[in-house]
């Protein structure tokens, strides 16, 4: 893509993300009814199912940049991969964090070593081992080939993490939206559905905003090693 | 802590976190836009050296 048009991309989503986002927070956080059952502190699932869909996005694009980084060996397929793993950390973790603080009202503990947290702490850590690897491998070719191989590996851990409520007895709730059985409407009613999916656009595109800074960072630091490599 | 004292420390760490993460990155983008220029500058008075 031409760096104009990439640019101007960047910022139309730069200005429709803050938008979207503040419409989120209003329907959420004041439009919406509390729930019948939990009362307020449900409003934190229009964080909490939002994080994790930014974080399983981001790390698909960590699983789809590291598999053509393998196949084709081009910088720009790394580059996509390192970006979208920073981000997809940032996001694990706000969704960990979020879900510990709304498992304390409704389950009465901070954490517990259930299949679903405990699975989406292993993926927090994979990620964290990830930008890790990167930054200790001073072999740029080598640390890119190491971290696709554990990107790859670390995105098999989202179908388990997704289908850790049904293949083991746990604390967590069964998913909310993404059901092989039931269509989302059929298992939320439209007024608390409708704040989630405003929600999910406006993470989707704050996260789009973000990927697209990153990945402007990681071009430009290619271009200072390259220009300083063909100095000395 | 009643529910919407939950509510906002959740609302307050994610949106602190990604404000506090944006305003790295643009920091970081902003270094590396002006290390990218002083390379460029720099080469440009090297080539008109040598002329």
């Amino acid at each position: 893509m031409p760096q104009r048009s990439r640019r101007k991309g960047t910022s139309l989503l730069g200005t429709a993300a803050p938008v979207v986002i503040l419409i989120g927070l209003y329907w959420g956080l004041i439009h919406a009814p509390a729930d019948a059952f939990q009362g307020d502190v449900q409003r934190i699932m229009y964080l909490h199912i939002p994080s994790i869909l930014t974080a399983y996005l981001s790390i698909f694009l960590v699983f789809v940049g590291s598999c053509l980084y393998l196949w084709k060996r081009e910088k720009r397929d790394d580059i996509l991969a390192y970006s979208a793993a920073e981000i997809g950390v940032l996001f694990i973790a706000l969704t960990i964090v979020e879900g510990s603080i709304w498992g304390r009202p409704t389950w009465g503990v901070w954490w517990t070593w259930d299949a679903r947290l405990t699975l989406t702490a292993v993926f927090l850590l994979i990620f964290v081992g990830y930008l890790m690897l990167r930054s200790l491998i001073e072999d740029e070719s080598r640390a890119a080939t190491a971290g696709a191989v554990l990107g790859i590996v670390g995105f098999l851990d989202i179908p388990l993490i997704h289908m850790s409520v049904y293949w083991w007895r746990t604390l967590h709730q069964p998913p909310s939206i993404l059901r092989p059985d039931k269509a989302p409407w059929e298992n939320i009613p439209w007024a608390l559905l409708t704040p989630l999916l405003i929600n999910i656009v406006a993470f989707a595109l704050l996260y789009f905003y973000l990927l697209s800074l990153r990945f402007r960072l990681g071009e430009l630091q290619e271009e200072i090693k390259a220009r300083k490599l063909a100095r000395s | 802590m009643g529910a919407w004292g939950y509510v906002m420390l959740a609302y307050g760490i994610v949106w602190g976190t990604i404000l506090l993460y944006l305003s790295s990155l643009k920091r970081r983008l902003r270094r590396a836009e002006s290390d990218l220029a002083l390379l460029q500058a720099e080469e440009d008075t090297g080539r008109h050296e040598k002329k």
